[in-house]
């Protein structure tokens, strides 16, 4: 390998025996071995096992550790009388930008190396080496496609018609090719299974034992109402062939623009007058309020049903605020158990935990605090649950 | 970053809106990408779940794997928003390194820290206990900063998320020990950043697990 040495660059000759650089010594030096001997001592992060290797002559080492700016991953020691060339990292830039080939050989080197580490992350990580690309290529498509996630599945599928063309799944990517450019697939599978896992885990809950009041005692809208995402794929490509037994199709049967639009304003203007007497400490007034949008139930229209959401939120804080404790944890427990996807989701279940609090449940409401700590995104409602849990245990039994 | 002239990126210049993908997990790949403008997301889709493995941004490079070894992509990257990358065939990538060294010599310092972040990685992920690892992440994070003084307090800039992906646990779970470590008072957990009292103290349990971890 030719170096390019030029004057002003240092060597250094070292007896047998002697250390260059400890493991864990931060330096900015890179050597090259001229020559003599020279061994790398290191341990393998997967095994522990102590490995020794030894640097060919003209070889760069110290390289990675120097450029990285970390420490020393392994000890240089001599063998023999020694010469190395020690450069700094300005001296490196400058050799390296004047042959090309260096960078390439050890872009190799490097390549390789992270590929092995690469791949003994994925052992750890439980993810296996045997795959066919192919298969796993389409069943990324599919994960996309069934998430409705339809740019990124189309995406995905083209690619695999443009690689692999002659096997048996690219007709099936073809299909899913079709069904997206023509709206989507008639019925949001997704979806649905979605709405499968979330009134599952919901209804197996526990949640509320306060008082006497029986869990989901509140008439709820119809399940197939609640869910947003299946209502919306059915509302676009409903037709009366596929509506034969569902409840919920007379929401969906008028679905003019004039009909949308009039409820829609209704109740935007309704919660905003809400929302304005709650801010004033009007908490009667924005109670009412709020009762008139829960009565008139889940609206049709996706972009509405945060407002009927909200709406309990509030109207249960309104009943907190008024000490109303049975009455608030009533429609939050609503929120709790059936809306676990809204923005209020978190706050309601600090109130919750407040609500316990209030009611002397100390145990109940440390395990809601809890609950609050492992809802996504952290934010300053973790703190305030986090004091709360420790003002508890420490006020003792 | 690297200083380009308009007309190198019409000649390898690529953008991309956002949420399009810039290529897939096991898609064969030549090409290699620096990214000039906007943000890239890398994801895997693990259990039929599509997990973030890290967020790059400008003067950040994706899919340098492609330039010397033929292997499918290992993971998804899709554009965050608006992106504008460079885009280097294998082909023509002596060709790019003859006519900008400068650009060698940054792909150098590229792969020397992404090799040790990788090895470091693989170490966290070797721990057992999940509280252990979650100590270890936070002092890789610390290591990353030389600024630090390891006798005091440290506040690293980092979230619950972050933590959980480089521990490989689900965020949930990260979250868990988290909230364990800030009640025993050994950190204080905000939106965007940890507070670690005392990082030596986290230092002492991390070697002794490890040094149990090879000799048991």
């Amino acid at each position: 390998m030719s170096n390019g040495l030029q004057s002003g660059i240092r060597t250094r000759t070292y007896k047998s025996g002697s250390i260059i650089y400890f493991e864990g010594d931060k330096s900015e030096y890179i050597y090259i071995l001229k020559s003599g001997r020279v061994f790398l001592t290191y341990t393998k992060v997967d095994t522990g096992e102590e490995v020794k290797e030894e640097v060919r002559q003209g070889e760069f080492f110290g390289v990675k550790s120097a450029l990285g700016r970390y420490p020393r991953e392994e000890t240089a020691q001599t063998v023999g009388e020694t010469i190395v060339v020690i450069l700094t990292l300005a001296d490196f830039e400058r050799m390296i930008l004047r042959n090309v080939n260096i960078v390439r050989k050890m872009l190799r080197v490097f390549s390789n190396q992270l590929r092995r580490i690469g791949k003994a992350v994925r052992t750890v990580l439980g993810e296996s080496e045997n795959v066919n690309p192919d298969i796993e290529l389409f069943k990324i498509g599919e994960h996309y496609f069934k998430a409705g996630d339809f740019s990124k599945a189309n995406y995905v599928f083209k690619k695999y018609l443009e690689y692999y063309p002659e096997t048996d799944y690219a007709k099936i990517a073809m299909e899913r090719i079709k069904t997206i450019n023509s709206g989507g697939p008639v019925k949001s599978k997704a979806a649905a299974d979605d709405f499968e896992d979330f009134s599952m885990e919901h209804d197996s809950s526990d949640v509320f034992s306060f008082d006497e009041v029986p869990s989901g005692s509140k008439k709820l809208p119809d399940k197939g109402d609640i869910n947003p995402a299946a209502s919306s794929a059915l509302s676009s490509e409903m037709d009366d062939f596929l509506a034969d037994e569902s409840d919920s199709i007379d929401d969906f049967g008028d679905f003019g623009l004039e009909e949308e639009s009039k409820p829609k304003d209704t109740i935007k203007i309704k919660f905003e007058d809400g929302e304005s007497a709650f801010k004033k400490g009007n908490f009667k007034g924005a109670l009412e309020i709020f009762n008139e949008i829960i009565d008139s139930g889940l609206p049709s229209s996706d972009r509405d049903r945060h407002y009927f959401i909200d709406a309990h939120f509030y109207a249960g804080v309104c009943y907190y605020e008024m000490k109303k404790y049975k009455e608030s944890i009533n429609l939050l427990a609503e929120i709790i158990k059936n809306w676990s996807d809204s923005e209020k989701y978190k706050s309601a279940v600090f109130y919750a935990a407040q609500i316990f609090e209030a009611a002397g449940q100390k145990d109940k409401a440390i395990t809601y605090y809890n609950r609050v700590l492992n809802i996504q995104p952290t934010d300053s409602l973790n703190g305030a649950a986090l004091n709360k849990i420790k003002a508890l245990q420490k006020g003792g039994k | 970053m690297l200083e380009l002239d308009e007309k190198f990126f019409s000649r390898f210049g690529a953008e991309y809106s956002p949420n399009e993908i810039i290529f897939c997990e096991y898609e064969p790949g030549y090409e290699f990408y620096f990214i000039q403008k906007g943000r890239v997301r890398i994801v895997k889709i693990i259990n039929d779940m599509e997990k973030t493995i890290d967020v790059l941004g400008p003067g950040d490079v994706f899919g340098e794997m492609a330039i010397l070894e033929e292997q499918p992509r290992s993971a998804t990257a899709i554009a965050m928003d608006s992106v504008r990358v460079l885009k280097f065939h294998r082909d023509n990538f002596d060709a790019l390194l003859q006519g900008n060294p400068q650009l060698a010599y940054k792909l150098l310092l590229i792969f020397s820290k992404r090799i040790y972040d990788a090895k470091r990685r693989l170490m966290i992920l070797l721990l057992e206990e999940p509280n252990v690892k979650v100590m270890d992440v936070l002092i890789m994070l610390a290591e990353q900063n030389q600024q630090f003084d390891f006798e005091s307090e440290i506040t690293l800039n980092t979230t619950v998320r972050q933590v959980a992906s480089w521990a490989g646990m689900a965020e949930s779970e990260a979250q868990k020990e988290l909230t364990h470590l800030a009640r025993l008072d050994k950190i204080e957990l905000y939106e965007d950043r940890i507070v670690v009292k005392n990082i030596r103290d986290f230092q002492r349990i991390v070697a002794s697990r490890r040094k149990n971890l090879y000799s048991s």
